[in-house]
């Protein structure tokens, strides 16, 4: 344990384990693959909403039998609404045609009746008529209320009060959407950490196996002292997985960089936006940026802090697996070790949407300091809220004494259990093993 | 000069003794046999001397230094269960052992490529291990063993796996080396080839020499008190004798204990009628039945001491 300066042993076990990681088909396919799937998935969703803004992107054509209505529908929204003076008859002549997407008659007892008649080719969904209630229905409710005599500040306060509750909303609305879209971001980070403590655990834990099973290790421990073999292996193999996560952000910047120009290729212009001076291609980057706003802003410190909690975990986790391996002669027989290795990386899973929900409790605080569900529910927390420094701090401590500590352990373990064979150990052996070295 | 001394080395595993007051030295060199019955503490001396096990009794000098760490890539080491990554490829299984035995990268690949071409495996280089057969994949530890050019080695067990052709081969190549003034420790369970290879031995059982000593006096010292016997016809004769005297009996030979010159020639009036005698020798005893005889004498000793201790 004295020696955590990298020797030359610990140097070519390490290269070794990375190269030939790194080399195999499944490596491959888990890292230029996977990705390429995921942001697939993404391209896919950002497809649909196109699709589906498209639709419901009609402008209806306004016949004003009131002469003064139609105006105010109109200013609600000009890329929705216009006046026209055409006939009825050519109207429906027209919109049969396809050549305008309908139009709305407001007729002159409109405020008595309520009655407003749409004429459309059919559809168009229940989105683009409750945005035609919506917008008619204040204008006629406030007409209404003119009519009947009420005093323009009633007016005012039951118009504004509308006004601001709806404001409020939407900015409620926006917010808490990105804190959202930010705890999902979160949990997607808790759950990839939490399968690569799982995928190069195995790898460690097969890695050491097939060295025992195969007998290969006393010709290496007869080269190397066993500490060096196992840090080898274990930053080789970490190295590895570094190495995937690092070309998977990459992957990832470089596709989101391209996608708005992807995404742009299925977006109509806004012919209002190239009316106002815009250029064709002003106008779509406009509208690219539009959607793409649903997206939130990832500070680096995120990716930092992946990279990190990935680390932290698969070093402790990898460890663990590594003295279960050593201590065993076959899979069956690691089983009943593995489950109180594996719990504790499950349980973190489980914790997730309480620590979503509610970022800043106290158990939430604990359960993220904790160094044995730090690794995936710190992330969460990064994610999800502004978690102060000193829990950040509290954390890596947390965890680098952790890993030394799993770190001496496995050794011991490792150094004895590595070259017996024949008996499944038990629980005293462990002890003993511990004991001995 | 003397290579390699174990002074009083004892081992516990627990309250089990798996070498207990062990001593011997190995001849610059020589080869020198280790030898015993399956869990008689070989492997356990073997692991002391390669560093794998630190002693928890006595010492262990190597090149007169106490053994440790730095004197691992100074050892060749093959060891009875033996083993290779199955997934690698030859030459990159010889070139990572070769690296982690000291040598560049450069060096190992080029070491790796002379020998595979002298043990005529160089066809196999770039095939992965696993589509080796088990004589190819013996050679190819063999190599992983001797790639780092060690002024010692231990070889355990190193013929099984290999036809006549191969083993020839292999015992030529390490007569080789002990011409080049390398020293061996040889561990197996085939006599014949202590006789042929060794110089000197140790006799292990249950953790304790029980025999040691030049192999040329150790047959001496046991006399000249076995008749070697190859006939053709009748072998019935045999039956007649003493049945704990008859070391072996084959088809058409036999190995008979005797105690002295008058007793042969009974035998030999006895039979001369009724077989055809190809061979009659009084001989030394082979190292074989030194080691049945000596292991079989030790345990007795043992449960002896036991039953009186009852």
């Amino acid at each position: 344990m004295s020696t955590f300066k990298l020797t030359n042993k610990i140097k070519i076990v390490l290269k070794h384990e990375y190269l030939s990681k790194v080399k195999t088909k499944s490596f491959l396919i888990g890292t230029f693959v996977a990705p390429l799937a995921i942001v697939a998935l993404f391209g896919v969703m950002i497809a649909a909403t196109v699709i589906f803004k498209d639709t419901t992107e009609r402008k209806l054509a306004i016949v004003d039998q009131t002469n003064y209505l139609g105006q105010k529908l109109v200013d609600t929204d000009t890329s929705k609404y216009y006046l026209t003076d055409k006939f009825e008859n050519d109207l429906i002549k027209l919109t049969e045609n396809a050549e305008i997407d309908g139009y709305v008659l407001l007729k002159k007892d409109i405020l008595d009746s309520g009655e407003v008649p749409i004429y459309t080719q059919g559809g168009g969904g229940i989105g683009f008529v409750t945005l035609i209630e919506r917008n008619l229905g204040r204008i006629v409710r406030k007409e209404r209320l003119t009519r009947s005599g009420t005093p323009d500040e009633v007016i005012k306060l039951v118009d504004s009060g509308i006004e601001i509750k709806t404001q409020k909303v939407t900015k409620e609305g926006i917010k808490d959407d990105k804190t959202q879209v930010l705890a999902y971001v979160g949990y997607a980070l808790g759950f990839v950490i939490y399968m690569l403590m799982f995928l190069y655990g195995n790898h460690i834990f097969r890695s050491v196996l097939e060295e025992k099973s195969n007998r290969i290790i006393e010709i290496i421990v007869s080269s190397a002292k066993p500490f060096d073999i196992l840090l080898g292996k274990v930053l080789g193999i970490g190295l590895v997985g570094l190495t995937q996560v690092f070309a998977w952000i990459a992957i990832v910047v470089l596709l989101l960089t391209f996608a708005g120009q992807i995404a742009g290729a299925f977006i109509d212009i806004d012919p209002q936006a190239l009316q106002a001076g815009m250029s064709a291609q002003e106008a779509q980057t406009q509208q690219v940026e539009k959607m793409l706003s649903g997206i939130p802003e990832i500070s680096p410190w995120l990716g930092i802090g992946f990279v990190f909690y990935f680390l932290s975990g698969y070093f402790i986790y990898s460890c663990l697996f590594a003295a279960v391996a050593s201590a065993v002669d076959n899979e069956q027989d690691a089983q009943q070790y593995m489950v109180p290795i594996t719990i504790p990386i499950i349980i973190p899973i489980a914790l997730i949407p309480m620590i979503m929900a509610n970022p800043d409790s106290v158990p939430a605080v604990a359960a993220s300091l904790f160094p044995f569900f730090s690794p995936i529910l710190m992330i969460v927390r990064v994610a999800s809220t502004q978690v102060p420094i000193w829990q950040i701090l509290t954390s890596v401590v947390l965890l680098i004494s952790t890993f030394f500590g799993i770190m001496w352990f496995t050794a011991k373990i490792y150094r004895i259990g590595i070259l017996m064979t024949g008996k499944k150990p038990t629980i005293k052996d462990f002890y003993k093993w511990i004991k001995m070295s | 000069m003397k290579i390699l001394k174990l002074n009083s080395v004892g081992k516990y595993f627990g309250d089990y003794k798996a070498t207990n007051n062990v001593s011997f030295s190995v001849e610059k060199g020589t080869i020198f046999g280790l030898l015993g019955p399956n869990g008689a503490g070989k492997t356990t001396i073997i692991r002391q001397i390669t560093n794998i096990y630190y002693p928890d009794e006595g010492e262990i000098l190597l090149f007169d230094e106490p053994v440790s760490s730095k004197h691992q890539n100074q050892i060749g080491y093959l060891p009875e269960e033996r083993g290779l990554y199955k997934k690698l490829k030859v030459i990159e299984q010889l070139v990572y052992f070769g690296e982690l035995k000291g040598l560049s990268k450069k060096e190992a690949e080029k070491r790796a490529r002379y020998w595979l071409v002298k043990l005529e495996a160089n066809d196999w280089a770039e095939k992965k291990i696993q589509e080796l057969s088990k004589g190819m994949q013996q050679k190819i530890q063999f190599i992983t063993t001797i790639l780092h050019e060690p002024e010692f080695l231990i070889l355990d067990e190193p013929f099984s796996g290999f036809d006549p052709v191969n083993s020839e081969m292999l015992k030529n190549i390490i007569l080789e080396l002990k011409n080049q003034g390398k020293t061996i420790i040889l561990s197996t369970h085939v006599m014949s080839q202590v006789e042929e290879l060794c110089d000197e031995i140790v006799l292990i059982n249950k953790g304790k020499i029980v025999l040691s000593g030049k192999v040329r006096d150790i047959k001496k010292s046991f006399g000249r008190n076995n008749l070697k016997l190859e006939f053709e016809g009748d072998d019935s004769f045999l039956n007649d004798l003493e049945q704990d005297k008859i070391i072996q009996r084959n088809n058409h030979s036999a190995e008979i204990k005797i105690y002295n010159e008058s007793e042969a020639k009974q035998i030999l009036n006895s039979i001369k009628e009724s077989v055809f005698i190809y061979k009659f020798e009084l001989a030394e005893p082979s190292l074989h039945e030194i080691f049945i005889n000596t292991v079989g004498k030790s345990n007795l000793n043992e449960q002896e001491i036991l039953e009186i201790q009852k």
